[in-house]
């Protein structure tokens, strides 16, 4: 189970309202390479993973995730308080309000709603951690373009922060499948399908 | 927003952080006993900042205190840069 502590991984305290930077950073709540399918994706790869190492991590990066979820929800909110029509309309952000006036709702920054397709779960731990090490990447990539086109110091501060710790999972992801290669049998040299079939090391451990 | 409160609150955010920072590196390092230590430190600082921010301005735990201590604004999303 989950248990709520009532404030932010790390503050978030935005003076001027922008509704263009909302609207790029949204996707980092709901888009391809976002925090929700982050978290959705860890959290669900868990049940399939055989070393302790790894569930452990998964859960732990997992939960971090849904601590970054509310940090980019609760930019997007403080970006779009007291927004007045023309700024709406002005900013480009007016494409958005039509459909979620100013609710935090998860969707890319291109507008494509929030997809379990941009995720995997494979049930094999090789290709899952895979999946995670360019997850990290891809997430961290989005936060450099964010951090390109934002020039507000109290929005980069957070984002600069959650930048950093992509690059943290990253380094994580790589040493657990590290872990993970190292006690696959020497003959697999190709590692593939390693939980699946009946003669896999981890399945022999069981 | 009120500076010591504010203060206060930054401080356990950044022993929580510590203690989320290392609870990672032991999940793929669960015998560095160096960091063990470290994060048994830290989590002894972490209650002690838990305590003092929530005996001046209520519970931060989901399930510590109910009710109206825990209902009360503000969230963790709400600005209070125009209080």
């Amino acid at each position: 189970m989950f248990c709520y502590e009532k404030m932010l991984e790390y503050p978030v305290k935005i003076k001027n309202p922008n509704p263009k930077y909302a609207q790029l950073i949204i996707s980092q709540y709901g888009g391809p390479d976002g925090e929700l399918g982050a978290s959705l994706r860890y959290l669900t790869q868990r049940f399939s993973m055989p070393y302790a190492e790894l569930k452990g991590l998964l859960t732990d990066i997992g939960t971090e995730e849904l601590a970054h979820l509310e940090m980019i929800g609760t930019i997007v909110y403080q970006l779009t308080r007291n927004l007045s029509y023309d700024e709406i309309k002005k900013s480009g952000f007016d494409t958005y309000f039509v459909d979620h006036t100013t609710g935090v709702y998860p969707t890319a920054a291109s507008g494509l709603p929030f997809t379990a397709a941009s995720m995997q779960s494979t049930g094999d731990l090789i290709a899952d951690l895979s999946e995670n090490l360019a997850a990290e990447q891809k997430a961290r990539v989005t936060y450099d373009n964010i951090l390109r086109l934002v020039d507000d110091p109290d929005v980069r501060d957070p984002i600069k922060f959650l930048r950093e710790r992509e690059i943290v999972h990253f380094q994580r992801f790589g040493e657990g499948l590290r872990l993970a290669t190292d006690r696959l049998n020497s003959k697999n040299f190709y590692a593939f399908n390693p939980c699946f079939d009946d003669n896999c090391p981890c399945n022999v451990a069981k | 927003m009120n500076k010591p409160k504010e203060s206060a609150l930054r401080k356990y955010q950044a022993a929580k952080f510590a203690l989320i920072e290392m609870h990672l590196y032991l999940d793929t390092h669960p015998e560095d006993l160096a960091m063990l230590s470290a994060y048994k430190k830290y989590e002894a600082k972490c209650a002690v900042l838990k305590n003092e921010y929530e005996d001046m301005y209520g519970a931060i735990q989901w399930l510590d205190a109910p009710g109206v201590e825990w209902i009360k604004n503000p969230w963790p999303w709400d600005s209070e840069v125009c209080d």
